[in-house]
């Protein structure tokens, strides 16, 4: 979009606000919505409407259908409009991409598991490029930690969250443990670890981020397809159209989805004002949030934010179909797993070993 | 405009719940227009000044929590061995900075542009892979300059150590006078338990570069072609982009920076630890109301 088209239609809007009488409120689709719901269960909803929608901004947020389903006009008015507010909310020259997905392009990822040492760089790196909220804070990336070895099948562990006295008789049938105390030791893992250093000694470390299944549950679990597939096989959101649901969450069996409970906060001088429409932009409240394998990186030909902090290396993303790149060339010859595998959800995260 | 209607339908039912009064709004409202002018300030200042970090500082109100950004240092994987200073001028129109560190272990954790400070990685030895030209575009953070000015002095290797005819040396390793800091006990250097010495990857003729199995002096910028004459297996991986750390663009064949084994591993510690441990970044936060001791021994799904 050429800056002057873009201009003329900020000014455009500036003034459809102007003679509502206030240009400056935001108001989001949500909260536009939850009061046209109530307003209309109160049967007073003419009057309701127009004294709080007073904004051109807002009500071209409220009314904007789903980005898969925009016209390029569309889009375009609806970026111009999302890069206005930004740049003002936020005090710096922020731009909202609309990069296409490249061809020929399926995205994956590998991740050594052993070598990463657990210093949560990923972790950091990921909310400085995403932009997301420092307080309620939200993190994109867990890194497990266990412990080394499988010891289940020790005695003593064996017996571990069991009532004293076994009703079901000594054959070693598991009938204790709970949500929160485990059976064993097996797969038991803890992301809140805080040694001086790591790595610690008979610890592995594991990171879960979103796995951009092939066969989302997540997808299939969004009652408004707010969450797709993009043609790179990544699985984005449409900010501006989940309505919150959080079924998504429900679904994902990697527990890698995000619910912006507050109001997001992000400090203006940390905030990454290079953005994409269904990558990094600043979320609001109320909406769902993942890893989009840094959207607005990728489809430019960079690296995901993590994989460049990881101090490491054990980080590695590329296209699956292309033989010669690090991630085929990982699942060529390395040991190579997936996480959960029994779903069927088929990631294209992957974990491999030397 | 489903989503309208589920929404107005879920807002109907539980309305009276979620209908809440935003008193944050107001406030954003000013801040707003508070930026806005601050916006211009900054836009006009940056008209004036291309290309310096000053731009960002002519607003001074856009950056009130980071006065010293400037000033601030920080490393890459291992502390002591790059290092890099924030500054705030990458990009002037957008404000943001080339690196950003972490403000509890120092380290660096966003590159905004990853190949600032490289240089082309130039030739590398054939290995008949097929990875043979995915090279041409590597570029390193080059390390030599670095290195012959090590730490405080200032000065050269070669001031200290005039070249040597390494048929002259001395055969046996011997009690270090200086560098204790780095090799405490050259007769127990852990690096190929006791098999080489110093002067198998010092070159003792040039003090400010290494030295390969042939005695073919090696610059300390491709210190992998020492490490790669002893580990083929890892050098072969590095070579295909499996081992080691890339930044820069995913494509084959895309501009990447190549991490040398130096940058992640010190070769004198090596076998003691592969990496040189490291404080972690903070855990995550605790779900609201929930202790610490909620937690304890809970599995990965105990925080839900
Ligand atoms: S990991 Fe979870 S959020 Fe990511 S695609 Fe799979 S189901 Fe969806
Ligand atoms: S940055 Fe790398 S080593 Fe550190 S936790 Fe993440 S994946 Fe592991």
């Amino acid at each position: 979009m050429s800056e002057d088209k873009r201009k003329s239609e900020m000014v455009k809007e500036q003034d459809d606000g102007k003679e509502q009488g206030n240009g400056k409120v935001k108001e989001s689709r949500r909260d536009f919505l939850k009061k046209m719901g109530v307003a209309a269960a109160a049967t007073v909803a003419a009057p309701a409407i127009t004294s709080t929608t007073a904004e051109a901004v807002s009500l071209g947020e409220t009314f904007q259908t789903h980005f898969e389903l925009m016209s390029d006009a569309q889009k375009e008015k609806a970026i111009a409009r999302l890069e206005k507010r930004y740049t003002e909310q936020f005090g710096k020259q922020t731009t909202v991409a609309n990069t296409p997905a490249p061809d020929g392009v399926l995205f994956g990822y590998a991740l050594n598991i052993a070598k990463c040492i657990g210093c949560r760089r990923c972790v950091e790196a990921c909310v400085k490029e995403n932009n997301q909220s420092r307080d309620p804070a939200i993190q994109w990336i867990r890194v497990l930690r266990m412990e080394r070895g499988n010891d289940t099948f020790e005695l003593e562990n064996l017996h571990k969250g069991s009532p004293d006295s076994n009703s079901l008789g000594d054959y070693g049938i598991q009938s204790g443990g709970h949500a929160d105390k485990h059976v064993g030791l097996s797969g038991a893992a803890e992301h809140y670890y805080e040694p001086e250093q790591v790595p610690e000694d008979n610890a592995i470390y594991f990171p879960v981020q979103c796995h951009q299944c092939e066969d989302p549950p997540c997808v299939k679990a969004c009652p408004v397809r707010a969450t797709f597939r993009d043609p790179n096989g990544i699985v984005v959101i449409d900010y501006n159209w989940c309505i919150g649901c959080r079924m998504c969450q429900l679904a994902c069996p990697y527990w890698a989805r995000r619910f912006n409970w507050g109001e997001p906060e992000l400090p203006n001088e940390d905030m990454n004002p290079k953005t994409h429409y269904l990558g990094n932009r600043p979320r609001m409240r109320g909406v769902m949030e993942k890893c989009t394998f840094c959207l607005q990186r990728v489809r430019e030909g960079r690296y995901p934010a993590c994989v460049e902090a990881c101090p490491v290396g054990a980080r590695k993303f590329g296209n699956l179909l292309d033989p010669e790149s690090e991630v085929r060339k990982v699942l060529a010859t390395k040991k190579v797993f997936r996480f959960k595998e029994a779903f069927n959800t088929d990631p294209k995260f992957f974990y491999y070993m030397d | 405009m489903r989503a309208a209607v589920f929404y107005g339908l879920f807002a109907v039912v539980t309305g009276g719940l979620l209908l809440q009064n935003m008193p944050g709004e107001e406030a954003a409202a000013q801040d707003v227009t508070q930026e806005v002018t601050q916006d211009a300030a900054q836009d006009a200042a940056q008209d004036a000044v291309q290309d310096d970090s000053s731009a960002v500082q002519a607003a001074p109100d856009t950056a009130p929590a980071t006065p010293d950004a400037t000033a601030e240092e920080c490393f890459e994987s291992i502390k002591g061995t790059t290092e890099l200073s924030k500054k705030n001028n990458v990009v002037p129109k957008y404000g943001y900075p080339n690196v950003k560190c972490s403000p509890t272990t120092g380290a660096v954790l966003w590159y905004g542009d990853p190949y600032d400070g490289t240089e082309p990685m130039g030739e590398m030895p054939s290995y008949g892979d097929k990875t043979d030209g995915d090279f041409a575009e590597a570029v390193i953070r080059p390390r030599a300059e670095h290195l012959k000015t090590i730490i405080q002095t200032n000065m050269q290797c070669s001031v200290c150590h005039p070249s040597a005819d390494p048929a002259t040396l001395p055969n046996d390793p011997r009690q270090l006078m200086m560098h204790q800091d780095i090799v405490s006990d050259p007769q127990n250097l852990q690096h190929g338990r006791g098999a080489i010495w110093c002067f198998d990857c010092h070159n003792a003729a040039n003090r400010d570069a290494l030295v390969d199995q042939q005695g073919q002096e090696v610059s300390f910028d491709a210190s992998y072609k020492v490490c790669g004459s002893c580990h083929g297996d890892l050098y072969s991986d590095w070579r295909m982009g499996l081992h080691g750390k890339r930044t820069g663009e995913w494509k084959v064949g895309g501009k990447k920076r190549w991490w040398t084994c130096t940058e992640c591993h010190n070769p004198h510690t090596v076998q003691e630890h592969r990496f040189q441990p490291i404080k972690p970044e903070p855990p995550p936060a605790l779900p609201r109301g929930m202790s610490e001791d909620d937690f304890k021994g809970a599995d990965e799904h105990g925080g839900h």
